[in-house]
């Protein structure tokens, strides 16, 4: 009885074993990644008034997915002919992104896929001077500093390669849409950390971003499943038989 | 894959000329001034009835908002921010009354095109002689197309 369980045991294993090397699989490489932004200071060197920098950390769950945090800053100075503005603060977003190519063509190298995030910012806004004119005459008024937080959602679809031996880089663009700018609804901010235009519902916007990988793990991935042989159909067998 | 990575550019594509659009100065389209919006209706019929001639002033003011106009339906009252209370002369076809509009005032942004403008809350109002009846609607005196007093004339 022994030895029957023994044999049987094996027969287990060796069944699985095959079954293992009828299926591919490839060595898809798990990584923590920390990048920074490149296009905040870009637009910078254009315009001395904004002032954006960020950065990320992200922690691959899976060949898959990965888990995001990024954080940033913003000084931003504007003026026109009827107002000037200033807002300055930190912001921060998490969530996930996802890789849409496959394991065997990403090989932990390759992204291009889709992000989504929640944004939260703190910042203060202020209004030094605005100008207000109508039939009765000109009105110059100000709006003090004032804290406030913004909250909003991203879909940011982006790509990103590793150029060098753990060095990335990739771009990608951020859809946003407003939660809550703060400020009520006659004082909206005119623009915030991490979202931009506080005025409007949408926004987009651009991030490329130079990456350090740090492989922490690898991960063997299945990319071919066994194929199941199909039995013959009994039934279908009967009924044919039967129009004999 | 394939239809993946074609949803992506054309994603891409779209959102490249998002933000173009975004980067780019805009005009101040919209609304700037917070107007009092009045309706005018007939004291004898109760119904809405456009005057033959309406002159409006700003008390102490010599430009006229409304000078001997046809077909003012209705009329816009621009309020003083500066102050709590605005003045105006009216003459509705031969009839002359002076109203006096008391409200509060506060900063509202419209856009980042447009900057700012003040919304008022209107607390009460005066006539002079009594001649015109005025009937409340709303206080909110904002950019938006609602009516804030009917006058009976």
């Amino acid at each position: 009885m022994r030895r029957i369980s023994a044999y049987f045991f094996s027969l287990i294993l060796f069944l699985k074993a095959c079954s293992l090397l009828a299926q591919d699989t490839v060595l898809f490489p798990l990584k923590l990644r920390a990048g920074i932004d490149i296009a905040g200071p870009g637009i910078y060197l254009s315009d001395k008034n904004n002032l954006s920098v960020e950065g990320y950390i992200s922690f691959d769950k899976s060949e898959k997915m990965a888990l995001v945090l990024e954080a940033g800053y913003l000084n931003y100075i504007y003026s026109q002919y009827n107002y000037d503005y200033t807002s300055k603060g930190a912001f921060v977003r998490f969530g996930t992104d996802f890789n849409l190519l496959k394991p065997e063509v990403s090989v932990g190298k390759y992204w291009a896929g889709i992000g989504l995030r929640y944004g939260v910012s703190l910042f203060n806004s202020e209004t030094p001077s605005f100008q207000y004119e109508n039939y009765w005459g000109t009105v110059i008024s100000s709006l003090p500093s004032k804290k406030a937080m913004g909250h909003f959602i991203e879909v940011a679809p982006g790509v990103k390669t590793e150029i060098f031996r753990n060095f990335s880089i990739g771009w990608t663009i951020r859809l946003k849409l407003l939660i809550s700018g703060g400020g009520g609804k006659d004082l909206r901010p005119i623009y915030f950390p991490g979202y931009g235009n506080g005025g409007r519902r949408t926004t987009a916007g651009i991030s490329y971003f130079l990456t350090w990988n740090i492989p922490y793990k690898t991960k063997t991935v299945i990319t071919k499943p066994e194929a199941i042989e199909e039995e013959p159909d009994e039934t279908s067998e009967q009924t044919i038989g039967s129009n004999f | 894959m394939k239809k993946a990575g074609s949803c992506l550019l054309v994603l891409v594509a779209v959102v490249f000329f998002s933000v173009l659009k975004s980067c780019a100065p805009e005009a101040c389209f919209e609304e700037t001034n917070a107007y009092l919006k009045a309706t005018f209706y007939s004291n004898s019929s109760k119904e809405k009835e456009t005057p033959d001639s309406l002159t409006v002033t700003g008390l102490g003011i010599t430009d006229k908002i409304y000078d001997r106009e046809q077909g003012v339906q209705p009329a816009l009252f621009p309020l003083d921010s500066s102050n709590d209370t605005s003045v105006f002369i009216v003459r509705i076809n031969d009839i002359i009354d002076t109203i006096q509009f008391i409200y509060s005032s506060y900063p509202h942004l419209i856009s980042k095109e447009c900057g700012y403008t003040f919304f008022h809350t209107l607390d009460t109002f005066h006539t002079t002689k009594d001649i015109f009846y005025i009937y409340r609607n709303s206080n909110n005196i904002t950019t938006a197309n609602e009516e804030n007093i009917r006058i009976f004339f």
